[in-house]
């Protein structure tokens, strides 16, 4: 007999090469870096209305997978045919539904529609303090019936997508278990590499290499603890502890490498779109593309 | 280098039979029009083959795609002298014995489109219009992956391999008597329309108040992953616009009924099971709940309702409605309501910390009841249920159970009862049977038996001797490791 295979719910199944190569930008008349921009986007939007929603960063994550999936593979999702921030609204109400924190279809939109009159600057999200800024986000019954029929709408083309794959394994508390395990939280500064891996776990969600679609919960919990000690200095075994959690040198290196590069493709995304939001909704997205054909052909 | 051009052709049956089309929607339309005049019925199996092995070779002097797909060039008429292979295509080097490349491919040319029989210089001097057909990606079309109204049981192994079943259209299940209906579902007997098999089809209710019921994301996504002989198995999900089904492998009867109907042949009370009977469901029943937690997969809402029997005598566990994988921080079943009768105490007490000690605490009233014919503990309300557990069990204070205090529901009113002995109440369960029935009806969820160590429990020596021989020889054998495949248990 093999060896015994680890719990299901502990592992998530992998986007082959074939979905990856499938997806979004590779297939469709979508220049790449807007079909990377739009993923990166849409997973920034989920996470910022996970917060507002106070909804915990396990539902967040397990969200952005869900996107992430929906954007993957030949019958992935398509910006041009769906809209980004439709899908990444369904995929939060997908996560948080059966969670122990589910949400309204109301407060999905409300919160959606808030976000979107900030056009990409989520930093701007604040508590509502006035009944003006409130008024303006109030549905009425007409649209809000409107609205939730298409946020059902969505729903279902995702879970169709997906194959109801909504199973996501997380390595957050792996990346605990594993800190336990190292003795990290002993030494000096070990609770700020704690803070650190989160935080690269977090930023991962938002990888143009679709971390979290191509590598198991493990893997990721180890890079970012790799990463996290030596930014902060501590010091973990000289031996290649990795292979304690199945991780071997090879998808360490990749993983570290694919985390550190990240903050990069962050600032490129930014920068390359500094001048104009990056459009959410497939008819905004249409029209932004044919002018950008016009502006070349003049050219 | 578009890879293999086959599925273009080995898909149409899909196209035609896809309910939102959104692939075709995605087929440029002239060629979307092409490919539909094409009879499915029509293409050899062999001419995928064809394709393959012409696309691997890389002197190909024309692309296999646009020979398809592309008629461009005018094509010459079926039958035609100018239908065969306009130049020979080189062999693989390592090409297996059988009909050669370019005499398959014969039976590409033989194909024909809109075009070719809308321009056939036979019947026509007009030249062809000037459409300029391109291939479409091929990974939009690959069956393997695609995902239509009807989600294969291949698409929900995820990225595990599962046998792949035949593609099944909704129109393939022929509806038949309803079995039974519950708050989110209908359940229909089914028959399988190419096999004549029974199915059970599970018909959910979609309402503007959630859109997709949560229950059908959790039971879809966690049943899929477990595969097991006391599981029931989920074979295909049928999901269109405003349906969702659910096909399910066809069970008898579930525990309830079957108690109901069951008549001793020793002429035991109504209801009640013969002792050989309850060791084999009880077994199975532990099976399923090792195999579920093993998984970390809790099922929450065990009761002879949800669990099903079958003519061989297997029983399996079915509704993972409220079932969860564990990690999750666990709800409160405030809006889903369950039956009381089988919850755990510390859930009735309120605690939002639990794990698979409840499932082993319904596995004990249910191993009771099937002794008796009676719920072991039929309250009516969360307090009664209470009241009516340490009635027999006694009433636990914070020297048996420290930290019961701390619990939201703990009262100090609770009426003082003393622990009663399970054999008074149950004279009829032989004296192992109470040792394991104590093991799992513990008021602490600490002290309560996993499923594991239930199953090791000597009242069950037979079936685990049973067991290890089955292991032993299957070790012996294939080495497959097969040692958890044993056939139902009569």
């Amino acid at each position: 007999m093999g060896p015994p295979a680890p719990p299901l719910h502990l592992a998530n199944s992998l986007a082959s090469p074939m979905h990856l190569e499938t997806s979004l930008s590779q297939l469709q008349d979508l220049p790449r870096n807007v079909g990377h921009a739009i993923r990166f986007e849409s997973a920034r939007l989920t996470q910022a209305a996970g917060i507002l929603l106070r909804l915990p960063q396990e539902v967040i994550a397990q969200a952005i997978v869900i996107l992430q999936r929906f954007w993957t593979g030949p019958d992935g999702g398509n910006p041009l045919e769906q809209d980004a921030k439709d899908a990444a609204a369904a995929a939060m109400y997908i996560s948080a539904k059966p969670s122990g924190t589910p949400v309204s279809a109301k407060q999905i939109l409300t919160v959606f529609a808030y976000l979107a009159s900030l056009r990409g600057d989520y930093a701007k999200a604040q508590p509502a303090n006035n009944d003006s800024q409130t008024a303006e986000l109030h549905f009425t019954q007409g649209q809000y019936e409107v609205a939730r029929d298409r946020l059902y709408k969505v729903e279902s083309e995702i879970l169709r997508v997906l194959g109801f794959q909504t199973h996501v394994a997380l390595p957050y508390t792996l990346c605990v278990n594993y800190l336990q395990t190292l003795e990290v939280f002993q030494s000096i500064g070990g609770s700020k590499v704690a803070k650190r891996a989160i935080a690269h776990l977090n930023s991962a969600l938002l990888s143009p290499q679709l971390l979290y679609l191509t590598h198991q919960p493990s893997a990721l919990a180890t890079a970012a603890i790799y990463l996290a000690a030596r930014e902060v200095d501590v010091k973990l075994p000289e031996v290649e502890w990795w292979e304690v959690f199945d991780v071997d040198r090879e998808e360490l290196g990749f993983l570290v490498v694919g985390l550190t590069s990240l903050e990069g493709f962050a600032s490129e995304c930014k920068q390359a779109f500094s001048h104009q939001v990056i459009q959410m909704t497939a008819e905004d997205l249409r029209l932004e593309m044919e002018q950008q054909e016009l502006v070349q052909e003049a050219a | 280098m578009l890879r293999v051009p086959g599925p273009v052709v080995d898909d149409l049956d899909g196209v035609c039979l896809i309910s939102n089309q959104r692939h075709a929607a995605r087929l440029p339309p002239t060629l979307y029009n092409a490919t539909l005049c094409l009879a499915p019925s029509s293409i050899p199996r062999a001419l995928f083959a064809a394709f393959k092995t012409a696309s691997s070779t890389p002197t190909n002097p024309r692309s296999p795609t646009t020979a398809a797909a592309s008629p461009s060039t005018p094509r010459p008429a079926p039958g035609s002298s100018a239908a065969r292979a306009p130049a020979p295509i080189p062999q693989p080097p390592s090409s297996a014995p059988g009909p050669s490349a370019s005499s398959q491919l014969d039976v590409a040319d033989q194909l024909t489109t809109a075009r070719a029989t809308l321009w056939n210089r036979r019947y026509t001097r007009r030249e062809p219009p000037d459409i300029h057909l391109h291939p479409t990606h091929v990974g939009t079309l690959s069956v393997a992956d695609r995902t239509d109204s009807n989600i294969s049981v291949r698409s929900l192994g995820g990225g595990r391999k599962i046998a792949t079943m035949d593609k099944r259209h909704p129109s393939s299940f022929q509806q038949l008597e309803k079995l039974g209906e519950g708050t989110y579902a209908t359940v229909f007997k089914g028959r399988n329309g190419q096999t004549g098999a029974f199915v059970a089809l599970k018909e959910i209710h979609l309402d503007s108040e959630e859109g997709t019921p949560s229950t059908a994301i959790r039971e879809i996504s966690l049943m899929k992953e477990l595969k097991h002989e006391n599981i029931v198995s989920l074979y295909d999900v049928i999901h269109t616009e405003n349906k969702l089904m659910l096909v399910f492998e066809y069970m008898d009867k579930d525990l309830k009924k079957y108690m109901d109907s069951y008549q001793s042949p020793t002429g035991g009370p109504r209801g009640a099971l013969d002792a050989p009977t309850i060791k084999s469901f009880m077994w199975q029943l532990l099976r399923g709940i090792a195999f579920c937690h093993e998984n970390r997969v809790l099922h929450r809402d065990l009761k002879p309702q949800n669990l099903l029997i079958n003519t061989q005598g297997q029983l399996k566990l079915a509704d993972f409605g409220l079932a969860r994988a564990f990690g999750i921080p666990v709800n409160t079943f405030s809006n889903e309501v369950v039956t009381l009768w089988y919850r755990a105490p510390d859930v009735l007490l309120g605690s939002r910390t639990y794990n698979t000690s409840i499932d082993i605490w319904s596995a004990g009233c249910i191993m009771a009841e099937m002794f008796t014919g009676r719920p072991l503990f039929p309250g009516t309300t969360n307090e009664d249920q209470l009241l009516k557990i340490f009635r027999l069990m006694g009433t636990p204070s914070e020297r048996s159970w420290p930290g019961i205090a701390s619990f939201p529901e703990y009262k100090t009113t609770w009426p003082v009862y003393a622990t009663q002995e399970l054999r008074n109440i149950l004279p009829q369960v032989d004296g192992l049977g109470l040792q394991l029935l104590g093991q799992m009806l513990q008021l602490r969820p600490e002290m309560r038996c996993s499923a594991q160590q239930a199953l090791a429990h000597p009242w069950f020596q037979e079936y685990n001797a049973r067991a290890q021989q089955q292991q032993a020889q299957s070790m012996g054998g294939m080495g497959a490791g097969l040692a958890g495949q044993m056939g139902g248990f009569r």
